[in-house]
């Protein structure tokens, strides 16, 4: 056999890919023959079967597992030599590699690579509606698009890149070497690219990609044709990645932060992403649940969903919203909080300010959480639930806006009388800001049972979520995209074309999504290809506003790509920060510190005379002789 | 290629102080390990509790009797079984005291011991399966019973596979007083899926 | 000169005025627009004064957000020189926050007292009702009427009677009359039954039976939309709703009702 076959690496993985395939087939067509099902060899099955199995195998070639398996055999583990830590050449970011800073990046990359695929969906979409009738797509076809298209945005992009984000400057904040448990941070990774790839691909399947937008419907997606599962089995891998990196980041938290750095001295983004990964750990199994029925139903004929099956045990429709909005709902603060934590980072440090009121900031946040549990039932006002759930979950929906207002009056707090550095970053913070509170606002609304009667599934509903997830996550994406390009990269972007991204993108946001609120009220459905004759002219100007909404991305990833190949050289700490990732060097050494930082006072002392965060370099030496024997168990996932 | 970048990796080790990352400060009494495997089950606890809601609202929320006439759940053999899975979980305990103790023979017995439970327990569901009369296709309570049971099932495979690395690894001499991680984590899970067993029990054919 | 960061009196006046005004414009500007589709329902009036409602309450929060944003951003903008410098290190203000937790806390639940109300009231029923069952079924509403002989019969144009209340008895004249009482039931997947015009909708569920009510109070015809993706033709799924005086009504009905038994 080849070296290259043996060693972990992209051949290995090529083989392990047609080994996988092979073992599915055979697998399907064996269990077949032993039930004596006709045909003997079923394409759908294999599929379905491959779908869930050959990722494995994938993983397996590319190496994710190795360490693993050693350990499982009982054989000694290899002597930790940190060969798949760290990236000294491109070719390194694309191998399974422990280090939190390659995983960030690898995160980063891979989520914008889906956002932009995502993006052009959007742009079909558009395309399609810009005139009343049908322009070049059909029902079918216009159905997957916008389910593609919001299913990679919400599991391939915002959940997932916050949490590349989080990777790279969360370890570092904290002052510890690496995460709790690079392995499985690794192995986080790669089952997203997995879930991409089975939901982009899904348009190749017979009959098209999954059609029944991200929320997947039972009984509708049930029915559908096999593009379906590629959704089904794309969520459990993509929700396994979720729970796999938020379980690292709760550990890590709890168990690797520096000396002194308790809990009422870490900074908000580590609060936000703490309170995400509560989130993440205890409502992501309800999508799986959710998704699981839907595949039992398809592949396995159960009957989870089928009201007219085995009359007195028949099945319930309603159960699946149920299940599914248990997730989902908080699944709006899994991608909310993250971006919490990116905008008090940076206003702060942009007002030169300590964050007004701290310990509110991060109590809201925990109240959010908690919160967060008991919303689920508000997108199923018109869903024939029983009548009397509607009133408790209107009045807890709107108490959820409280803790929330409590974070935005604090950011205004923070920036009054501040020295306001209005570079990108902040110019999207701001944005975010306002945006943000426009799309809160109508959230009340849509709260407000008797409304969101006439509303929902309105186009209402498109421009509330795209003011949340756009005008909120999006831009505190790019916010922080910016705010840490130096320290990921080493290089600094180019300011100008940064804030003609801002305002091409805060301009023709407005002009894309504002006059959805209009045409919703107005009695304009969600999720269809035609529509009356009455929505036509703001349609055409919407799509029109969309697509230079496009095109500014196009700004920003000139200036991304430009700017880490040619950008001036950045200093360890460009903007006078005191949180402990502006520390050390941009980027910064393979281990992140010589020696473990002391933390000895708040995050965001700015203005503050004399104030200290930590002290580098270790303040005091620690009994190195007592700690060796730990240092590979700390390693261990 | 490989090679030079192995290569640089060994020139800037060794011109560093360090020949790896420093030691993390550790800012909790409980071991990484643990944490990770209680908060895992806290995420295994919701995946079941998915499941009990589509199991709430097809036998409560639908109002129709459980099991439906014509049939029956073997509640005999299931609570057999729940008692092979409870001893299991005694036998685990023992093989963890016992590496905590240096008892090399203990831990090699419960922890065999364990593993035979446990794929009794297996045999036993899926003999009860194929006997049961009905089929996850024939009704939603149908589904929603394979979908408990199995899910179950399910576990307690996972949770022998953990066990069989343990085993292994005991057999070839690992673990220490000081050092047995690697039973107890395994055995953390372990007890989990006796206590949601008892739970399923209960629920699905007692209740 | 004077320093920038000192926020006088004068200040806060200008800016407490500028939210006023802005507010005000926002406010006259939400009014004026015609957001909703004609209203044909008391439904639709009390939901539209909802509306209303919410939209005075939403314009002063997100003005004072942008009113202090952009006044930060003018005044406390770094200016030349102030490369290094920071600014006060405040870290909260315990009277503040309870104020900024408080009040939100009030508005919101007297939203969620008047939401409740307005609910109750969209929902109330009334002794004179006509009952039609609504059958959704990729991708076509049926409507299932009892006719004048006492028999069902399916129709896929809805038609529902309403006693003029003005000399005028065409499109637009204002009515009242009996409520619709809709029992609705889905045949394969699940829809959503809604008449935009009167506001009200509620999805079809295979296996249960939902329900709704509206109290038509303008003759005229309107859109009935499945706002609930059901597949490829979600789009062309749509029917109507003729409110017609009882005379037509009656006609209508009779027609039916000999058509099916004849």
């Amino acid at each position: 056999m080849p070296a290259q076959l043996k060693t972990a690496g992209w051949y290995r993985a090529a083989a392990f890919t047609l080994l996988g395939l092979a073992f599915s087939f055979s697998l399907t067509t064996l269990i077949r023959s032993l039930y004596g099902y006709t045909p003997l060899i079923d394409g759908a099955a294999i599929t379905i079967v491959s779908m869930i199995a050959v990722p494995f195998f994938f993983l397996v070639g590319l190496g994710a597992f190795d360490y693993w398996f050693y350990w499982a055999a009982g054989r000694p583990t290899r002597a930790e030599d940190h060969a798949s830590h760290g990236a000294h050449s491109w070719r390194d970011y694309f191998k399974v590699n422990t280090d939190h800073k390659v995983i960030g990046v690898q995160y980063v990359c891979t989520t914008f690579f889906f956002m932009f695929i995502g993006g052009l969906m959007a742009m079909m979409v558009r395309a399609e509606l810009a005139a009343p009738g049908s322009q070049f797509v059909d029902g079918q076809d216009y159905n997957s698009l916008f389910s593609v298209h919001a299913s990679l945005l919400i599991f391939l992009f915002i959940v997932p890149v916050f949490a590349g984000l989080a990777n790279y400057v969360l370890p570092l904040m904290i002052g510890a070497p690496d995460m709790a448990f690079p392995r499985l941070n690794a192995l986080s990774f790669w089952l997203l690219p997995i879930a991409g790839t089975l939901m982009t691909t899904s348009f190749l399947m017979p009959g098209g990609a999954f059609a029944s937008g991200w929320t997947a419907y039972a009984p509708l997606s049930t029915t559908q044709p096999l593009g379906q599962m590629c959704f089904s089995i794309g969520v459990q891998f993509a929700g396994a990645s979720s729970i796999a990196t938020a379980l690292n980041f709760l550990v890590t938290i709890i168990t690797m932060r520096a000396p002194g750095m308790s809990f009422w001295r870490m900074p908000l983004l580590v609060w936000a992403n703490f309170a995400t990964s509560l989130l993440v750990v205890i409502a992501t199994p309800f999508i799986a649940a959710s998704q699981f029925f839907v595949l039992l139903d398809v592949a396995l004929g159960f009957h989870f969903f089928d009201a007219t099956i085995g009359g007195g045990r028949q099945g319930n429709v309603v159960m699946y919203q149920h299940v599914f909005w248990f997730y989902s709902h908080p699944a709006v603060y899994i991608m909310m909080l993250p971006g919490f934590g990116i905008v008090s980072e940076i206003l702060s440090v942009k007002s030169r300010k300590p964050i007004f009121g701290y310990r509110m900031m991060a109590f809201s946040l925990l109240a959010i959480v908690v919160l967060g549990f008991t919303v689920w039932a508000h997108h199923m006002f018109v869903s024939g639930m029983q009548d009397w759930i509607r009133v408790p979950m209107m009045v807890t929906t709107a108490i959820i806006a409280v803790p929330t207002g409590i974070k935005i009056f604090s950011w205004l707090g923070t920036m009054w009388k501040g020295v306001i550095h209005l570079d990108t970053p902040m110019l999207f913070t701001l944005g975010f800001l306002t945006m943000f509170t426009l799309g809160g606002i109508s959230g009340v609304m849509l709260a407000m049972v008797p409304f969101d009667i006439h509303v929902s599934d309105t186009y209402f509903i498109v421009a509330h979520i795209h003011y949340v997830l756009f005008g909120g996550s999006l831009f505190t994406i790019f916010a922080g995209v910016y705010f840490w390009f130096p320290k990921m990269t080493g290089r600094m972007y180019n300011e100008k074309l940064g804030k003609i991204h801002f305002w091409a993108t805060l301009v023709f946001f407005n002009l894309t999504f504002a006059p959805m609120h209009v045409i919703g009220i107005q009695g304009m459905p969600r999720r269809v290809a035609d529509y009356a004759q009455q929505f036509a002219a703001w349609n055409l100007a919407i799509s029109i506003a969309s697509f230079f909404l496009g095109l500014s991305t196009l700004i920003f990833l000139y200036n991304m790509v430009n700017s880490w190949r040619n950008g001036a050289k950045a200093e360890s700490n460009p903007y006078r920060s005191l949180t402990l990732e502006w520390q050390v060097s941009s980027p910064p050494p393979i281990f992140n510190f010589d020696e473990i930082p002391t933390v000895v006072g708040g995050p965001y002392e700015y203005g503050v005379p004399g104030a200290v965060h930590a002290i580098m370099g270790g303040a005091k030496p620690e009994p190195v002789a007592a700690t060796v024997g730990s240092d590979t168990e700390s390693q261990e996932g | 290629m490989e090679a030079a970048s192995i290569g640089t990796a060994d020139a800037g080790h060794d011109h560093g102080e360090h020949h790896g990352p420093p030691v993390a400060h550790h800012s909790s009494t409980v071991e990484a390990q643990t944490l990770g495997m209680l908060l895992f089950i806290v995420s295994e606890i919701m995946v079941f509790g998915g499941f009990f809601t589509a199991y709430f609202f097809i036998r409560v929320v639908n109002g129709n009797p459980w099991p439906a006439s014509g049939e029956e759940l073997p509640q005999i053999i299931a609570g057999f079984n729940t008692a092979v899975l409870l001893s299991s979980s005694v036998t685990m305990h023992w093989a963890l005291e016992s590496a905590k103790h240096g008892n090399r023979r203990g831990m090699k017995l419960g922890m065999l011991a364990t593993l035979l439970l446990g794929a009794t327990f297996l045999t036993v569901q899926i003999n009860e399966y194929v006997h049961l009369g009905f089929a996850p296709y024939d009704s939603a309570q149908a589904s929603i019973f394979y979908g408990l049971t199995g899910l179950h099932g399910a576990h307690v495979f996972i949770g022998l596979t953990l066990l069989l690395f343990a085993t292994v690894r005991v057999f070839k001499g690992h673990f220490t007083p000081d050092e047995h991680q690697g039973i107890e984590v395994p055995g953390i899970y372990w007890h989990f899926v006796d206590v949601m067993w008892v739970i399923v029990y209960l629920s699905v054919y007692i209740l | 000169m004077k320093n920038p960061r000192q926020v006088t009196r004068s200040d806060a006046i200008m800016m407490i005025g500028i939210g006023i005004i802005a507010s005000a414009v926002g406010i006259a500007l939400g009014l004026w627009i015609d957001w909703f589709p004609t209203a044909a329902a008391t439904q639709a009036t009390s939901i539209d004064t909802f509306y209303d409602v919410l939209i005075i309450i939403s314009v002063p929060v997100f003005v004072l957000v942008t009113t202090v944003v952009l006044f930060s951003v003018f005044r406390f903008r770094m200016r030349a020189g102030e490369e290094e410098l920071d600014g006060p290190p405040t870290h909260g203000n315990t009277r503040l926050e309870i104020i900024w937790t408080a009040i939100p806390s009030i508005i919101v639940t007297a939203l969620c007292v008047y939401g409740a109300s307005v609910l109750s009231e969209i929902d109330a029923a009334k002794a004179d009702q006509i009952q039609v069952t609504a059958y959704a079924q990729q991708f076509a509403w049926d409507f299932e009427y009892t006719g004048s002989n006492g028999k069902k019969f399916l129709t896929e144009q809805m038609y529902v009677p309403c006693k003029p209340t003005t000399e005028a008895t065409g499109e637009g004249a204002p009515c009242s009359g009996q409520q619709i009482k809709f029992d609705i039931k889905a045949v394969d997947v699940i829809h959503s039954f809604w008449i935009p015009s009167m506001r009200m909708k509620q999805d079809a569920v295979p296996g249960i039976t939902t329900h709704t009510k509206v109290n038509p109070n303008r003759i005229g015809s309107y859109p009935i939309v499945c706002a609930e993706l059901c597949g490829i033709g979600h789009s062309i799924m749509r029917s109507t709703i003729h409110v017609v005086t009882p005379a037509r009504y009656t006609a209508w009905l009779a027609a039916k009702s000999a058509a099916k038994t004849g």
